[in-house]
């Protein structure tokens, strides 16, 4: 038995709107352990560095393998999942804040509805009429597959939106996963339908035209999607509505 | 379509097509200062014959300069700072900014230097001569040369960036590759232009 030890100094907040505060945790080295198994650990034995015993970290997790995105946080400064972030590859003492451009419900845990909203603003869904059988669908061809695919890899995580630096907690900028998914919708054969319909919310307030270039977006999203592609993409197509209207409608 | 939609699609257009377009020219021009005193004042005089000419500055430079300036200040300072990322875009993004506010700050200067003052001493007209005193003066010829050879690179980076993002906003280059393709290009515009211009300027220097 190693007497190694993990340091984490995780900034605090005991509920929404409360002040926040950075606590010092402890831990025993275990080989092979990621953020989330050594919160679990906290949470066994909620000690911190001055040895009294406090309230246990909250945090949100769901599948453990970087598919669901519950679990982002920022860690050492930048933002990714606790599964899959591995201790022996952080340096120490680990810092663990929650999402900075998120509502904090406790501690590590954020309210991250905005982004849900976001995807309503843009209709990321494909229009049904009914429940009625409306045949078969469209045939899609596997280059649009392809892309279509790495787009639909989305898990609403937040790190695009909180790397970016026009995205701030007194806008509305409807950020880069949200174009994204108006750009999936758009080039599907049914979602096309309403392809308008998600340009015009791209062209409202907070929409396409907040965006500054930065392409923080793109370098952090965990899933490799191609965010600043889904952007200029976009930005044509609301380029095209642009003149339409302008000389058209 | 909303305004603000509407604001930033002219803004990024005011960015090239005037703006940007008229850099371009304007640096060309001063090419004419390896030609001697005479010659720059002649050409730069001989703009101001047409009866157009102040229209023509005042509609294609000054009011898209006016307008490209105030939105673009106003987008810098309600940028969010995200210090921790440390990519390379993230550091144009930064840089398209403090370039725009510095440009605005060195045009100021730049027109007190060749204009107000000219006018305020009545010898307007004898631009070379204002330039190459500026540059030589004792005193102050090392900060009117630092400030514009700022000025200069300040303006040279921020078009030739701004035309890259000018790619991005109207979807122009989509795929990574085209954007890498477009960024080699600005790269290419900013090394000319700015090769252009300390040419120039190697002639007072
Ligand atoms: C005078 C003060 C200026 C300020 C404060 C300023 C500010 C800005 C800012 C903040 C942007 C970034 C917009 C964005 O991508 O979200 C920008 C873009 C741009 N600026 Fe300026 N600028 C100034 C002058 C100029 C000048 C003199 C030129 C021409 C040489 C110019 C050309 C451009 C271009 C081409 C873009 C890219 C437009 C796009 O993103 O689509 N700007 N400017
Ligand atoms: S685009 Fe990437 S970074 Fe943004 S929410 Fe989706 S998966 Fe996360
Ligand atoms: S490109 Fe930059 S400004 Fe635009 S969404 Fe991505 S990070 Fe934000
Ligand atoms: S728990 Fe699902 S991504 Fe980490």
């Amino acid at each position: 038995m190693s007497n190694k030890t993990i340091t984490f100094k995780i900034l605090r907040q005991d509920g929404p709107n409360q002040p926040s505060y950075w606590e010092t945790f402890v831990i025993p080295y275990l080989p092979n352990s990621n953020v989330i198994s050594c919160l679990m650990d906290i949470q066994k034995n909620p000690i911190n560095s001055e040895g009294k015993k406090v309230r246990p970290v909250v945090w949100e997790c769901n599948c453990l393998e970087e598919v669901c995105g519950t679990c982002t946080m920022v860690i050492n400064g930048k933002t990714r999942q606790s599964c899959s972030a591995l201790i022996d590859k952080l340096m120490q003492p680990i810092t663990l804040q929650p999402l900075s451009k998120f509502p904090v419900v406790r501690d590590l845990a954020v309210d991250r509805s905005r982004m849900f909203e976001a995807l309503k603003r843009v209709k990321a869904w494909v229009p049904m009429d009914g429940y009625h059988d409306l045949g078969p669908g469209d045939k899609i061809l596997p280059d649009h597959q392809g892309v279509a695919y790495k787009l639909s890899e989305c898990m609403t995580c937040g790190c695009c939106v909180e790397a970016c630096p026009q995205y701030s907690r007194d806008n509305n900028f409807l950020g880069a996963a949200a174009i994204s998914q108006a750009r999936l919708f758009n080039m599907h054969p049914t979602g096309k339908l309403i392809a308008n319909e998600r340009l015009d919310s791209l062209m409202d307030d907070g929409g396409i035209a907040a965006c500054g270039n930065a392409q923080n977006c793109v370098e952090v999203c965990p899933k490799s999607i191609p965010l600043t592609e889904s952007i200029a993409e976009m930005g044509r197509q609301s380029s095209k509505r642009f003149w339409k209207t302008l000389f058209q409608i | 379509m909303n305004s603000h939609f509407f604001a930033r699609r002219v803004h990024s257009l005011t960015g090239i097509i005037p703006v940007g377009l008229f850099l371009v020219y304007h640096l060309y021009t001063q090419l004419y200062l390896h030609q001697g005193a005479e010659k720059y004042n002649e050409h730069t005089n001989a703009f101001y014959e047409s009866p157009l000419a102040i229209w023509l500055l005042i509609i294609f430079v000054y009011i898209p300069l006016f307008y490209h300036s105030i939105l673009g200040a106003k987008l810098s300072i309600e940028a969010t700072p995200q210090p921790s990322y440390h990519y390379f875009s993230h550091l144009l993004y930064w840089l398209q900014r403090i370039s725009g506010i510095g440009v605005l700050l060195f045009i100021f200067a730049h027109l007190y230097n060749t204009k107000v003052m000219p006018l305020m001493t009545d010898t307007y007209g004898q631009h070379f001569e204002h330039l190459a005193e500026g540059f030589a003066s004792a005193e102050t010829g090392w900060l009117t040369k630092s400030v514009y050879l700022l000025g200069i690179l300040g303006a040279t980076f921020h078009f030739a960036n701004g035309i890259n993002t000018f790619c991005m906003t109207w979807g122009l280059a989509l795929t990574p590759r085209a954007q890498l393709r477009v960024r080699v290009l600005s790269i290419i515009v900013f090394v000319l232009l700015t090769a252009v211009a300390l040419y120039s300027l190697s002639a007072i220097w």
